[in-house]
């Protein structure tokens, strides 16, 4: 026995790495060649030649033996599951097609929903230095409430640059709206979509270049960057870099030179322009706005790298403070880009929230959807457990694991789920463009995106293990000994489990189709709301180019042409708020009144264009009272606001200038129809520079169509170089409803989702029953039931938890829609009969979804069930 | 069923378990390649290699006696299954294809 010779650590070393099954093999072979290598080499190189070769042991094939095995087994066993899923799923044809068909259309919702709150969250991050640009905010107490807007004076980037060496570059950025005519050649377009900002924008912002330079395109007074397609629309095909055109505003005409092309800027920015124009051209012709008082442009600030935002933010508080008495009361923060988008509503000078409750709201939607899905899935797949518990019990008897087994049916859903997901990926590409359409936005399958693969991958797995668990643990709970003896395996728990899945996906379905017939009503109750004034056969266009100065010909022309019955000028469209201030001063004004008028100014005959009632007082007339222009129209909210007993005759002072109340118009929506009618001022015609719009009542005994193709014929004998623009006041007024009109549709499409899937898992649902209860139904026919007995019979059984769900969630979807109500001033009453309404739309989309089913059976001939026994 | 093909030192180890017969354990296999075919093999490699032809069904193996030169340590003897017979036909037959094809006119011609 040579083995004290042998180190003892090699035998320690090969009995931890080995096998043990394997140990003595391996350790007799080592000690027979030792002996033999004793007899050969001697002593001291034979042990060398034991301990190498011992060490060589440690290998692969050796180390892993006894788990790579294992492994391997478990891999042979996942392909048998997954045939057998496959060859389950194909028996049962009905049943997979339901499930595959309800996962596919929660998960396409779903999808959909969080490729937008992707895009949401995307916005503004493309920029290179997006955690170092803020914008400017104000903050300013009134009446004891802290406001923050975000427009700030033309002077404050100037003095940030100059004053404060945190900041590494500042901009002011406008875009006002005024519309500019391009001229190229033979090329006119007009055009609302510029914006003037200073040297420094692209170097803040990241918005590529593709022509000209980064550093100077926007240096000189007269230089321009188009984006890439105005440049195509202006240019043609002709390269627009460093060409020249002609741009004309009000009456003026400049020569610019082309510096810069810009890629089109991308889906995801707040940012919306066709063409820079820096404000250094404003300047040279000598509009150098220092006015601290005037708030006109949003500023944005890149600070440098590594200051601390707090402490910054605590040294550029006071700056208004500083350099204008008028602004005691306000302040300015800087808040970041990023956050821009989705938190920019403030309350009482905190972030209250903002874009991100919509974001919050369609999250909710979102996991809904696809919990509705999952509902159905575990429903069915419990529902039929009895079919494959003798499966379950074989394995078991074989020799299966629960875990195994577990395995097996997670293997299922998966597979499920894997297809569910490949068609939602189909049916998302295929309706983007029509969901982008309904919702007004550029949603793009990013299918290059390894994230976008990423988030496909994560959503099928939370939804296989979110569905395929629950039935993978009870089905796997079967004992074998009893299922194979044949018992029958029927528990009340287990009934009371999918009821109350099923009471949570028609609670939720109840939910949606209340908030979305209350969302109708209130669009409805809203549009019949009394506007003030006469919306139709009221057009109004602007005063571009010569028209302004043709006014009074034009005027004429339609007024003996019997195409107008009266046309008016004024500074603004009667359905948009452009002007509003709250510094008007008139008699008995309490120091502590810092209500916000707005403003609009007129020439004379306004209210009878408009078909304004007129309760006090008289309507301007410029040719009886040559003062009117000097005088003042108020509406109702005003009066109330300034608290006058009698108005006529008072005199108001704004910025200055007096203006004497000559009358009071009725109350007529110009802002938001939801809202209170704010105070409105229409002043008169004074400020003759202000009156860019012409309204014109047309004559309704003309076809509108007809009336307009002569207004075309006027416009172009009088302002021949600007193109011809009209608006239709009825049809303005009905944007002010574009957002909730949005969120119906959005809802609606949602509600319907979750109505199928729903409505489907009941399909399934009452197919199983009624399948489960063939024999029953057979022998209550032989003993005389009748059809309407047994559809009864079986059609209440599964309506029962839909009733239940209404009942449940009917309260809960009131508070919500209450709670939503809240935020319009003018909003509809909810009704009991809304709840009626939902309940029995439900209620009867799922009686028809059952009655499929239960009709079919409760007439088939009982021979057929029964002969078998 | 995809076909299972034979590395070089597991055709050679399968082949020495055929020819030792009873006497086909680690060691043993080790110590006859080096003597016969003139190749210096590790004990570990053989033992690696005989747990892979067993795990493809193509040896098993039974424990046998001990020695004293073993520690008192069993032998695993392994024989050759009816698979790995199959086996080694199948690729002494191709080999012997194979040479066939090599064309052989120029050998004679010297």
């Amino acid at each position: 026995m040579n083995e004290v010779k042998i180190p003892k650590w090699t035998i320690k070393f090969l009995r931890f790495i080995c096998p043990d099954n394997l140990i003595e093999e391996i350790e007799g072979d080592l000690f027979e060649r030792f002996n033999k290598d004793l007899k050969h080499f001697g002593l001291s190189k034979a042990r060398q030649r034991f301990v190498w070769n011992s060490i060589r042991y440690l290998r692969p094939g050796i180390l892993f033996r006894n788990k790579l095995s294992l492994d391997l087994n478990q891999f042979f066993m996942i392909a048998n599951y997954f045939k057998v899923a496959y060859r389950v799923m194909f028996r049962n044809k009905a049943f997979s097609s339901i499930n595959i068909l309800g996962l596919a259309v929660g998960m396409t919702g779903a999808l959909l929903l969080f490729i937008w709150i992707h895009a949401e969250f995307s916005y503004e991050t493309f920029h290179t230095d997006k955690t170092r640009i803020y914008k400017i905010w104000n903050r300013s107490t009134e009446n004891g409430q802290i406001n923050c807007w975000d427009v700030t004076p033309r002077i404050l980037a100037r003095t940030l640059s100059d004053e404060f060496s945190s900041v590494e570059n500042s901009v002011s950025f406008a875009n006002w709206g005024s519309k500019q005519l391009f001229t190229v050649n033979n090329t006119k377009l007009l055009r609302t979509t510029g914006a003037y900002t200073d040297s420094e924008f692209l170097n803040v912002f990241s918005f590529p270049l593709l022509k000209g330079d980064v550093n100077s395109s926007l240096t000189e007074p007269t230089s321009i960057v188009l984006t890439e397609s105005f440049a195509k629309q202006l240019f043609g095909d002709k390269e627009p870099f460093g060409e020249t055109l002609s741009l004309g505003e009000s009456g003026y005409n400049f020569e610019f030179k082309v510096t810069g092309i810009l890629k089109d800027l991308p889906s995801n920015t707040d940012f919306k322009f066709d063409y820079l124009i820096p404000f250094k051209f404003l300047e040279s012709l000598g509009e150098n706005d220092t006015n601290w008082d005037n708030n006109s442009v949003s500023t944005y600030v890149k600070i440098k790298e590594g200051t601390v935002i707090d402490a910054f933010n605590n040294l550029v508080k006071d700056i208004k403070k500083k350099h204008s008495h008028n602004a005691q009361q306000s302040e300015v923060f800087l808040y970041p880009l990023t956050k821009m988008r989705l938190y920019s509503r403030f309350e009482n000078g905190v972030v209250a929230g903002g874009r991100i409750e919509i974001i919050r709201m369609l999250t909710i939607l979102g996991v809904c959807l696809v919990l509705i899905a999952c509902i159905n899935f575990i429903n069915l797949s419990t529902a039929r457990s009895q079919r494959r518990a003798k499966e379950v019990g074989v394995r078991k008897v074989i020799g299966a694991y629960r875990s195994s087994i577990i395995l097996q049916f997670l293997c299922e859903s998966v597979i499920i789920t894997l297809g569910a997901g490949l068609i939602a990926l189909i049916i998302t590409y295929f309706t983007l463009p029509l969901f982008n359409m309904l919702i007004q936005q550029q949603l793009t399958l990013n299918i290059e995106s390894l994230k976008f693969w990423l988030l496909i991958i994560g959503l099928i797995i939370i939804v296989a293990l979110l569905a395929g668990s629950y039935p993978a643990l009870y089905l796997s709970s079967f004992r074998p000994a009893r299922i194979l003896k044949g018992q029958v395996l029927i528990s009340a728990s287990r009934n009371f489990l999918r009821n109350t899945l099923v009471v949570l996906q028609f609670g939720f379905s109840i939910m949606l189709i209340v908030s979305a017939i209350v969302i109708y009503k209130q669009i409805s109750f809203v549009q019949n709301r009394e506007v003030g004034y006469d919306k139709y056969n009221l057009i109004y266009q602007p005063l571009t180019g010569d028209l302004e100065k043709n006014y009074l010909s034009y005027k004429n022309d339609l007024i003996q042409n019997n195409l107008a019955l009266s046309i008016t000028k004024t500074s603004t469209p009667i359905t948009e708020r452009w002007s509003s201030t709250t510094e008007i001063q008139w008699n008995g004004k309490k120091p502590e009144d810092k209500f916000n008028f707005e403003r609009i100014y007129i020439d004379e005959h306004f209210s009878s264009t408009a078909s304004l009632s007129i309760i006090k007082g008289r309507d301007m007339n410029l040719s009886k009272f040559p003062s009117d222009s000097t005088s003042v129209l108020l509406n109702e909210s005003a009066v109330k606001a300034m608290n006058f007993d009698d108005p006529i005759g008072e005199v108001i002072i704004d910025n200055g200038t007096e203006w004497h109340v000559i009358g009071v118009v009725k109350d007529f929506i110009l802002t938001s129809p939801y809202q209170e009618v704010e105070p409105l001022l229409l002043m008169g015609s004074k400020a003759k520079w202000a009156l860019q719009y012409a309204h014109i009542k047309l004559n309704p005994e003309n076809s509108n169509k007809a009336t307009i193709s002569k207004l075309s014929d006027l416009w172009l004998k009088y302002n021949p170089s600007f193109p011809f623009e009209y608006y239709f006041v009825d049809i303005e007024y009905q944007r002010k409803f574009a957002n909730l009109e949005k969120t119906l549709t959005i809802t609606t499409i949602f509600t319907s989702i979750a109505i199928f899937i729903a409505c489907l898992g009941l399909l399934g649902l009452s197919t199983y029953m009624i399948e489960a209860r063939l024999k029953e139904i057979g022998i209550r026919k032989i003993f005389g039931g009748t059809v309407v007995n047994i559809t009864k019979l079986l059609g209440i059984s599964s309506l029962k938890p839909i009733l239940f769900g209404i009942l449940i969630f009917s309260p809960l979807s009131w508070l919500a829609m209450n709670w939503w109500l809240q935020s319009f001033t003018y909003r509809t009453e909810l009704s009991i009969s809304i709840f009626i309404i939902a309940a029995v739309s439900l209620l009867a989309i799922a009686l028809i979804t059952v009655s499929i089913q239960t009709i079919g059976a409760a007439n088939a001939n009982p021979i057929k069930s029964l002969r078998n026994e | 069923m995809a076909k299972e093909y034979l590395g070089e030192f597991e055709e050679l180890v399968l082949t020495m378990v055929a020819v030792l017969q009873e006497d086909a354990y680690g060691a043993m296999i080790s110590e006859e390649i080096e003597t016969r075919q003139e190749r210096e093999v590790n004990l570990s490699a053989v033992h690696v290699t005989l747990y892979r032809l067993e795990d493809k069904g193509l040896i098993k193996s039974t424990f046998g006696g001990a020695t004293n030169e073993r520690g008192g340590r069993r032998k695993r003897i392994y024989t050759v299954t009816n698979a790995g017979f199959a086996m080694l036909r199948t690729m002494k037959e191709s080999r012997v294809e194979l040479w066939k094809l090599i064309p052989q006119l120029k050998i004679s011609g010297v």
